[in-house]
């Protein structure tokens, strides 16, 4: 296990610095100049001129990968000439929002995705599973963006139930840590986190009644139906544990579907996460802000992947058992 | 034996306490007429609150009501002479030379620390404004400044290198003057990211109390502001990238305004809510398409296409502008009479420009030898198809809108246009290198044409803003001889008309729209004027009166 463990995390290493390094030269071979603002008046030439030479971009590419990879080693991700201010602080802000909104989602993704699934499987062929499939087929086919806009319209503007966008409410919510904020945080979280959750779920459903309705036809769940076991236990116990092992696999893809999303989601409900200034950074040419991004989210992609293959490792005793043979292989 | 029920009563009961809760305010306290919070639904994000380093139109709008200037331009926008700008930091100025205008600080005016306000100040922000290593983009107004210095501590004295009309525009319009005391130990070089631009110590009507990033910037009310105690106490800006969902804030309670509301679709969802006001105001952008007249890559030889007089005027007759105005824009918008902004004092709708005229411009493709010579729709000549491509950004919906609209006018006339939609980098990118056949471009212009007009059509704005590089010695001349007859108004309007109805004659551009502006503000919000150039630079004179204050307006921070 350990020597598994050993090989992942040097193999996520290299993942993570080969989309560092395609990402710093994409960015900077792309067509756009990092000056000025996006949208507004361009700023004259000789004041981009020197502010291309103040951040070292009049420099060659490889000199400047160099001395970034350098400055990186050393904890330095740059400074922003958009925001001036420290890459690192700009992404320490918004790191935590999309975490919070990721998390929430991903909640809310499995938690109904599981129970829809199971409920399809169990009811399979009947009116509910097929009600639920093709509520499921809709919202899965509809365009995240597309779909917050909805929920905004309808639970924001017309029913006026939760706040149209935003993390708290600036007016009564300046200070963060006061318990009021605290709930006042979940209510703005509510709507995104749904939005997102939502389409996830969708998917998860899918998954999870198949491999639901694949393994209750299995001997074992026939045998414990035959113990005498509850009809609950059969399903909760020894039909789901086994059910879920795709679904696993499901959960680690998510985490890329949930940051590209949150993309999106972040615009729509102006929920101030890694999304949104990344997405601002690309406008600008913000080469720092714009690899110090992919860094982390390759990075969290990574690790997300990695938590899978060992939650698929606890679930799956097999696995267990030919990694302590001396397989291996992690991508069970 | 039957399992027990999954606790869903609890869970709802939580979740309805949370929504109830959230739902509900704290206790109020702030009474009287200086409670009013407004709460303002913005675009954009300032991206450092320091103005010399700073093009964000957003950036400006907070830092007005931080940092003063000496003075500021009146209701009438007048930016001639000095009689119409009303005084802030300077309580007066006289003349003591053509070229030397001294001013004479308010002694009452306070830095948010306590600091007096000093003539110091004053010269070091002229200092720090003109060196290069600040690199402020506003260097290039104060170009006609030759010095700056001190007579005492609340006497600053400005030489000019020459007289001119706007000689006392430029002295004051772009430069807000900055605390010396807090920002002379800062390496010039270092301004770009100094902690200060984020937590900024001004001398406005608001102090600085709170910027979170992405999410907004709150203010609040000097209520010791020299020049008068501002009426609202808290000034919030939450920052919305979505211009839809900035209004539906608006209208669902959660903003008190929006600055401009950019479609109809959004004046028409604004004025349908009761609990708003619509206030519309001139703009200061224009849109065009602008032609390249010269070949992309080699600025010696003419363009192809639009290195042909003819050919433009055809292409500018063939446009129904109106039409296509009325289709974006409906009512919110001008047809301009030439390369024109609402805000500026030379609008003149009687000015001379080509008519819509489809047959007179088919007759003038004709005439010049682009005939459809294949029946496939295409005028061509020699062999050539009467093709070009039109560059203009994806960010821009408005522009999106128009080329689409642009493409199929020009198909009518048998004109082949492809559009090419990059980014904006990319745009400005691609514009200031020439490497365009036509673009479709928008201008913001500052309050005055004597700065715009020339970096935008006249030669000194080759590499710059002529992106086309349209020259016509007349019309530079005309514009000279109009910017230096400024101070007399109806000599420099004929010259200002004489220069603008040249250029349309020879059509650089299709000059398509020209914005007026809606913003929407929360019904309770009396007392709102907005001066076109920067909507909130009265801001302090607006108020809420008290009995139309809510729990929100006064909620103690």
């Amino acid at each position: 296990m350990a020597a598994w463990l050993v090989r992942r995390l040097v193999a996520s290493i290299a993942i993570v610095f080969a989309v560092v390094t395609i990402t710093f030269f994409v960015v900077h071979l792309a067509q756009g100049t990092p000056c000025g603002p996006s949208g507004e008046r361009p700023l004259p030439p000789d004041v981009c001129e020197r502010q291309r030479i103040q951040f070292g971009y009049d420099r060659p590419l490889p000199v400047q990968y160099v001395k970034y990879l350098a400055a990186l080693a050393h904890g330095n991700m740059g400074e922003s000439f958009g925001l001036h201010r420290p890459v690192a602080d700009a992404l320490a802000d918004a790191i935590p929002n999309t975490f919070i909104l990721a998390l929430a989602a991903l909640l809310i993704d499995f938690a109904l995705g599981l129970a829809l699934g199971i409920y399809q499987a169990v009811h399979a062929g009947r009116f509910g599973d097929v009600a639920v499939g093709n509520v499921a087929l809709l919202v899965n086919s509809m365009p995240v963006f597309w779909l917050g806009l909805v929920l905004l319209l309808l639970f924001a503007q017309w029913l006026r139930w939760f706040p149209a966008g935003g993390i708290h409410d600036p007016v009564l919510c300046p200070r963060v840590d006061s318990p009021y904020c605290g709930l006042d945080f979940l209510w703005h979280l509510t709507l995104p986190a749904l939005t997102l959750g939502l389409v996830g779920a969708a998917a998860t459903a899918r998954y999870q009644r198949a491999a639901m309705l694949d393994v209750i036809s299995q001997d074992y769940v026939r045998t414990a139906r035959a113990k005498g076991l509850r009809e609950r236990r059969v399903l909760l116990v020894h039909a789901l544990r086994n059910a879920l092992l795709p679904i696993i696999t499901l959960f680690g893809l998510a985490f890329p579907f949930l940051f590209t999303g949150a993309v999106l989601i972040e615009t729509v409900f102006a929920w101030p996460g890694m999304g949104r200034l990344a997405v601002n950074a690309i406008f600008q040419r913000d080469y720092p802000v714009v690899t110090g991004a992919a860094l982390l989210t390759s990075t969290m992609v990574v690790l997300g992947t990695l938590i899978a293959d060992a939650l698929y490792a606890v679930a799956d005793p097999r696995i267990r058992v030919r990694g302590k043979a001396g397989g291996g292989g992690g991508d069970a | 034996m039957p399992t027990a029920r999954p606790p869903i009563g609890p869970t709802l009961a939580a979740l309805a306490g949370l929504i109830l809760v959230a739902g509900c305010e704290r206790p109020v306290g702030c009474t009287g007429e200086y409670c009013g919070t407004i709460v303002i639904a913005s675009g954009g994000e300032p991206d450092i609150l320091l103005p010399p380093v700073s093009e964000f139109a957003i950036t400006r709008d907070v830092t007005d009501q931080l940092f003063l200037k000496l003075a500021d331009l009146g209701a009438s926008g007048n930016t001639i002479g000095d009689e119409d700008f009303q005084p802030q930091l300077a309580a007066r100025w006289e003349w003591d030379a053509p070229t030397t205008l001294v001013f004479h600080l308010d002694p009452r005016a306070r830095w948010h620390d306590g600091q007096p306000v000093t003539a110091a100040d004053v010269a070091f922000t002229y200092d720090a404004y003109t060196d290069t290593l600040v690199n402020s983009s506003f260097r290039s107004s104060l170009r006609q400044v030759a010095a700056v210095t001190t007579r005492d501590s609340l006497t600053v004295v400005f030489r000019f290198r020459q007289r001119y009309p706007e000689m006392f525009y430029d002295a004051v319009y772009h430069l807000r003057v900055l605390p010396a005391h807090l920002l002379r130990e800062v390496p010039r070089d270092q301004w770009r990211s100094t902690a200060f631009g984020r937590a900024p110590v001004g001398d406005g009507p608001y102090r600085f109390v709170a910027w979170k990033a992405g999410e907004s910037i709150e203010l609040a009310a000097d209520s010791t502001f020299f020049l008068g105690r501002p009426h609202l106490r808290r000034v919030i800006w939450r920052f919305t990238p979505d211009q839809q969902v900035a209004v539906t804030q608006l209208i669902a309670g959660d903003a008190d305004a929006v600055e401009v509301l950019v479609s109809p679709d959004n004046v028409q969802r604004a004025r349908a809510d009761t609990a708003l006001t619509t206030y519309p105001y001139k703009g200061s952008a224009y849109g065009y398409v602008g032609f390249n007249l010269v070949t992309p890559g080699d600025t010696t030889k003419p363009h192809r296409l639009f290195g042909d007089r003819d050919l433009r005027r055809a292409l500018l007759m063939a446009t129904d502008r109106e039409r296509l105005l009325r289709n974006v824009f409906g009512e919110f918008a001008k047809v301009p009479p030439g390369p024109l902004s609402q805000l500026w004092w030379i609008w003149d709708p009687e000015i001379r420009e080509l008519p819509y005229d489809s047959g007179q411009a088919a007759r003038l493709l004709t005439r010049t030898g682009w005939t459809d010579s294949d029946g496939d729709g295409i005028r061509d000549k020699d062999g050539r198809p009467l093709a070009f491509r039109l560059l203009l950004p994806t960010t821009s919906a408005i522009r999106k809108q128009y080329a689409r609209l642009l493409q199929e006018q020009f198909r009518i006339a048998g004109v082949d246009v492809q559009l090419d939609e990059v980014d904006f980098s990319v745009f400005n990118e691609r514009a200031r290198a020439g490497r365009f056949d036509a673009l479709l471009n928008v201008w913001n212009t500052d309050p005055t044409p004597s700065s715009g007009f020339p970096q935008t059509w006249t030669p000194a704005g080759f590499g710059r803003s002529n992106y086309g590089r349209y020259n016509n010695p007349d019309v530079d001349r005309l514009v000279d001889q109009a910017v230096a007859s400024a101070a007399n108004r109806d000599q420099a309007r004929r010259a200002w008309r004489g220069a603008v109805e040249t250029l349309n004659r020879d059509a650089p551009g299709i000059f398509l729209f020209a914005t007026a502006n809606v913003a929407a503000v929360h019904k309770r919000i009396a007392d709102v004027t907005i001066r076109p150039d920067s909507w909130l630079a009265l801001l302090r004179t607006w108020r809420i009166p008290a009995d139309r204050l809510t729990d929100r307006d006064r909620v103690e921070r």
